[in-house]
């Protein structure tokens, strides 16, 4: 299914030593995919509910029969995404929460059997699978790289000699990548430990020279997995490759700028202190006026690598989870809630590439039209089987008159439908399968340049398309002799058929005058019988037949 | 003040700049797991000073009280329970200064224990400094620290989620700086004059930008609580009042006092208030130059620093361009939605009747409003309003308005490509190339001439569809299916102008039914791929559509049912292969809305309009069947 939403997950840890001895409550319940959170200086407050695609209880042990176990959300989570990595998808997992709420755990887990978090068995399974390949035609190869985001900064984690930061970018065929990020290539997972490990390291070290704390620092693992595939029918070579990201966004209690310390923050009504965060205030007042109407603003990006981030694994065909965190007790409930509000939102988290179409007015008013020809149509049906009969009514691909159709539009519908030359051009075979009808009809097939009927004489004066049915009668050409000829039912010298036609409809009268050139200059008389009248009318070439009809 | 002059006062003065030091710079080094230590040995300090100083007023008054044996830390935490000064005692008395002395010591416990999280003695040391001067009348020595003291207040009140308290400390300092201003007007002294030795005290010109600045936060501050009030034209009043501080007092960063300027035009163009927005834009580009020269690409190669200078600063214009376009787009659409009729088209008598009327009444409006907003030191201000003169605030009426405004557009689209180029910033880089198109598309509204008017919708398919055809959609998805729909309804708009062209003629030619029915296809076509991208790998249409695709994917399908029978055949097994799959498509989305009715509401005329369709057209289907029977 190519969905391109995020699949929200939250999970709640065990007490700690420490809450336990301080006697710490749970402010949290779950049932089902719901997960609400009682708030402890207000018992009596309606407890606020969220829902989510899985709520996890790991708060209680293995005993418990609504226990998540590792195993379990990896079964969820993690071979789902698998799945898809091998369909050649890009992956994402992000992990966010409060440090301490269990984060880590549900990620890496621990050595101990049935201990270890998404990341480890994602990567046993995927060397396994591969290991089981025996398709001696189709190769695999995986590469990972380890970066942090700081304070718009990239740095590389694996590789100690990197300078100072690295730009984030986007090809338009490779899609978005870090510019100058090294990738090591690994063949099982105690390699990719080993590596994690080290960029682990790297970032502590990072984190306590600099002293940023005050930054929001998210930490990006990516497994690039190749899988080559040699098709000897062909001796081409493909590769699909799928990133798989796991990103560890930065707890929320880190996020305050003001640099004091351990400071949290908090939804709601919180005044930045410093000048240099106006411009939050100011895109966030645009940005809340922005979301009602489409587009309607730019706001320049304050986090322009973390939009980048988000952009690549929410913007393209891959999919995404979430892992929100959660802690238990109830002195960490505001942080705990935001957790929760963050996660809430994550539900809705599109890349704003929303497909916004033209409004369909003019379309509906046509459409309507349309619609009432039809039943009008419909209804005359039903009224006087005469006119179904005769198939006289054809009511046009385009409908380009409002709501008088009366026949004479639609011959000029009709004929907007079709052009001499194209008519001719396009249905020689329908011609030459009716070829056979026509001479019987007593049309003429005379040969003009050989072919029948593939020029319209240019000498003779002609009639065409006589039949009431002007989609019929494309290569039906009537020659008209010199002197009189005769249109009717019976004893004519052009024979139609049909409800008005009369037996002796019209006479057509030709005379020739020579000009100049020596061209002929052909001149026919019409008397339409049809309209009760004996008019004479002169004909030119390239008349239609709704024309001559007046 | 002889008294000042003694080597205790030294060691006061000495002190306090030392607390200071080691609040500000000192604690930035404090250890992870002793965070707080410098805070702790300034707020010990400043606890000495304050028992000193109360020893000497003690003295000084006379009154050797036995209690004045001064046990520091207990008469620092209570209460001052001095009340010798009285309600009319006046700020700039020598009882007035000595209060405003002890007050400024209470402001800087009161800020050491906020910033340690004891906001409770924090909020009491901030209380008693406000009570040692309230009883004073507002004087040059102590209004900086009443408005100092009052945002303390209005922070700390924000944070405890007491948004209304926090306003009430604000307007205070609000409107006690505006008296101030209108009664005195001089520059008043400083929380750091208090404890200055004679020669070291602060120039007029310190005095007055520390003064000014500590005003500035009060409107910063109102501009928080105004938005957290949900008082969102307030607060975008007051941001507007702090950029325009900034500026006025040199306070600013250029290239971070541009971009803040450019975001709030992006505020106004939400309220649809272009004058506004226009001076923030023309604001924003003028100080941006201030920021200084790009660094060259050579410079930039050599040294790293130079590197990112040029890089911050090539962004940073384009980005500030980009909201240009924005102003541009948006003052065109506005003006659209104003003059189209119920089809999308230009209503003439509304456009006769909007030129006659609104212009001179928006324009004076326009000029009572100015004057509060202007931005810029006098060195500026020429540049900003020349800039500002360049295009238009007014929504355009005709076309010749419309063509101007477009080509200021189009010239920052220019501008804002040269940073964000394709490679490199794909979504940046396209996200432009939309902006143009929807220029043009505005454009092309007021372009009465339907040829005109289709050649710049072809300008639009030239610049999207080599786009689409590159991307790929691995990795960029979204945005293919943005340009794919887009194409698929410019290509149809176009087919829809061709054809009102080849109405007006009498014989239409082959060249004109030919063209018509590339479009058709050339619609058709994008609206398929759109759908081919909701398919599964294998092909599949999704069951159930995702809920920002729904509408989309079933507007789409009914589009093409359209686009199907509007494709023009002599063929009759063409028209009724064409019909079949008209009537395909109707049904799918009749089918669709009964399996899943929630998407009904979606979808609501194109469905009514589809069952319709799906009961008559069998009618046209069975004619032409018919017919080609009847021809066999």
């Amino acid at each position: 299914m190519a969905s391109s939403s995020v699949k929200v997950a939250v999970r709640v840890r065990p007490f700690n030593s420490r809450e336990i001895n301080r006697g710490a409550k749970c402010v949290i319940q779950m049932q089902d995919k719901s997960t609400c959170i009682i708030n402890p200086k207000q018992p009596k407050e309606a407890p606020k509910n969220f829902t989510f695609d899985y709520s996890y209880w790991s708060h209680s042990s293995v005993k418990d029969p609504s226990f998540a176990s590792q195993g379990k959300v990896y079964q969820d989570i993690g071979e789902e995404m698998l799945l898809h990595a091998f369909e050649g998808y890009n992956v994402c997992i992000f992990a966010y929460g409060q440090t301490g709420a269990g984060k880590s755990y549900t990620m890496m887990g621990k050595q101990d059997p049935g201990q270890q978090g998404i990341i480890p068995q994602m990567c046993e399974d995927l060397f396994r699978q591969t290991a089981d390949n025996t398709d001696p035609d189709l190769s695999f190869s995986v590469e990972v790289s380890y970066m942090e985001i700081y304070c718009e900064r990239v740095r590389d984690l694996l590789n100690p000699k990197s300078r100072g930061s690295l730009r984030v970018r986007e090809h338009p065929i490779m899609g978005p990548y870090v510019e100058d990020l090294s990738k090591m290539a690994v063949t099982n997972y105690s390699d990719i430990a080993d590596l994690m490990d080290t960029g682990n390291k790297a970032r502590t070290v990072a984190a306590t020279n600099m002293n940023e704390t005050s930054s929001r620092s998210h930490a990006v693992f990516t497994i690039l997995f190749a899988q080559h595939r040699h098709d000897n029918m062909t001796s081409l070579d493909t590769e699909k490759v799928s990133k798989i990201s796991l990103v560890d966004l930065a707890g929320s209690e880190r996020a305050d700028s003001s640099g004091a310390k351990g400071m949290r923050l908090k939804e709601g009504a919180n005044i930045n202190k410093s000048l240099t965060t106006l411009g939050k205030v100011i895109s966030a007042l645009a940005d809340m006026q922005g979301s009602k109407k489409r587009r309607s603003d730019f706001i320049p990006y304050r986090d322009s690598v973390l939009t980048w981030l988000l952009r690549e694994n929410l913007g393209g065909n891959s999919r995404t989870a979430m892992i929100a965190a959660l802690s238990p007790a109830d002195i960490n409930y505001e942080e705990t809630l935001g957790t929760l509000r963050y996660a809430d939102r994550a539900k809705q988290i599109k890349c704003n590439a929303v497909i916004n179409e033209d409004p369909n007015a003019r379309l509906v008013r046509e459409l309507k039209e349309e619609v009432n020809r039809l039943k009008e149509l419909l209804l005359s049906q039903g009224l006087s089987n005469r006119i179904a009969a005769s198939g006289n009514v054809h009511i046009s691909n385009s409908c380009l008159r409002s709501s008088q159709v009366d026949r004479e539009t639609e011959k000029i519908i009709a004929e907007l439908n079709e052009t001499w030359e194209e008519k001719l051009r396009k249905t020689e075979s329908i011609r030459q399968e009716r070829e056979a009808l026509l001479a019987e009809m007593g049309v003429s097939v005379k040969e003009d340049g050989g072919t029948v009927g593939v020029f319209s004489p240019k000498r003779t004066p002609h009639l065409v398309n006589l039949n009431e049915d002007p989609l019929m009668s494309e290569c039906l050409i009537y020659y008209i002799k010199d002197g009189v000829t005769r249109v009717g039912q019976e004893d004519v010298d052009i024979r139609l058929s049909g409800q008005f036609i009369k037996e002796l409809h019209c006479v057509f009268c030709s005379e020739v005058n020579e000009n100049n050139e020596g061209e002929s200059d052909h001149r026919a008389q019409c008397h339409t019988g049809a309209a009760g009248g004996d008019g004479g009318l002169e004909l030119r070439t390239g008349r239609t037949a709704g024309e001559t009809r007046h | 003040m002889a008294a000042n002059q003694s080597s205790e006062w030294r060691t006061v003065c000495e002190k306090l700049s030392l607390a200071q030091e080691l609040s500000e710079v000192e604690s930035r080094k404090d250890p992870e797991n002793n965070p707080f230590r410098s805070k702790y040995k300034a707020r010990d300090l400043l606890k000495e000073i304050h028992c000193s100083l109360k020893k000497n007023q003690i003295e000084e008054e006379g009154e050797a009280d036995n209690e004045a044996d001064c046990k520091c830390r207990q008469m620092v935490d209570e209460e001052p329970e001095n009340d010798e000064c009285g309600k009319s005692c006046s700020g700039d008395s020598p009882a007035g200064l000595r209060a405003a002395r002890l007050a400024v010591v209470q402001y800087y416990l009161g800020l050491n224990h906020i910033e340690t999280e004891e906001l409770s003695a924090g909020e009491q040391h901030l209380m008693n400094c406000m009570k040692l001067i309230d009883k004073c009348t507002t004087t040059r020595e102590n209004v900086s620290l009443f408005i100092q003291a009052r945002n303390q207040l209005g922070i700390l009140w924000a944070g405890r989620d007491e948004i209304e308290k926090a306003q009430g400390f604000l307007e205070i300092a609000e409107s006690m700086y505006l008296l101030y201003m209108r009664e005195d007007g001089q520059p008043p002294l400083d929380l750091q004059d208090f404890f200055v030795l004679e020669g070291e005290e602060l120039s007029q010109q310190e005095k007055i930008r520390r003064f000014e600045m500590a005003y500035t936060h009060t409107l910063y501050y109102l501009a928080q609580v105004y938005k957290n009030l949900q008082q969102y034209e307030r607060a975008g009043q007051y941001c507007h009042s702090t950029l325009q501080r900034q500026l006025e007092y040199k306070q600013f960063v250029p290239l971070e006092w541009a971009i803040n300027a450019a975001t709030l035009s992006q505020y106004y163009i939400t309220k649809t208030r272009y004058m506004e927005a226009r001076h923030c834009l023309a604001a924003a580009s003028v100080i941006a130059t201030l920021a200084g020269e790009i660094p060259s690409e050579a410079a930039a190669k050599e040294s790293d620093a130079e590197c990112e200078k040029r890089e911050e600063l090539l962004q940073k214009r384009a980005e500030i361009a980009r909201c240009w376009i924005n102003y541009c787009l948006n003052l065109m659409q506005d003006a659209k939605k104003l003059l189209e009729d119920n089809i999308g088209e230009l209503d003439l008598d509304r456009q006769e009747e909007l030129k006659r009327a609104h212009r001179n009444e928006e324009e004076e409006n326009e000029k009572g409003r100015k004057s509060t907003i202007l931005f810029g030191s006098s060195d500026t201000f020429d540049s900003i309003c020349s800039l500002e003169e360049k295009v238009s605030s007014m929504l355009p009426l005709d076309f010749e308005e419309a063509r101007s405004i477009f080509l200021v557009g189009q010239s920052y689209v220019v501008q804002a490509k040269e940073y964000f180029a394709m490679d490199g910033h794909v979504t940046d880089h396209i996200e432009i190339l939309q902006d143009h198109s929807a220029l043009f598309k505005v454009l092309a509204f007021f372009e009465q001439d339907l040829e005109r008017r289709c050649k710049m919708h072809k300008r639009r398919v030239d610049m999207l569809e080599p786009v689409c055809k590159d991307l790929n959609a691995q990795y960029y998805l979204l945005i293919c299916r943005q340009l794919q729909f887009e194409l698929a309804e410019t290509y149809y708009e176009m087919m829809d102008m061709k054809l009102a062209v080849a109405d007006k003629q009498d014989q239409p030619d082959v060249h004109t039914i030919k063209k018509f029915n590339h479009l058709c296809s050339s619609s058709m076509n994008y609206y398929q791929m759109f759908l081919d991208s909701i398919r599964s790998p294998e092909g599949k249409f999704s069951e159930k559509l995702e809920d920002d695709l729904l509408r989309p994917a079933l507007v789409a399908k009914f589009r093409v049912a359209r686009l199907q029978s509007k494709f023009i055949s002599s063929n009759l097994a063409t028209q009724l292969e064409n019909l079949t799959h008209s009537l395909e498509s109707y049904n799918f989305v009749v089918q669709y809305c009964e399996e899943n009715p929630e998407a009904k509401k979606a979808v609501e005329t194109e469905l009514e309009l589809s069952i319709e369709m799906v009961s008559l057209l069998p009618l046209k289907i069975n004619r032409i069947g018919s017919k080609i029977a009847s021809c066999n």
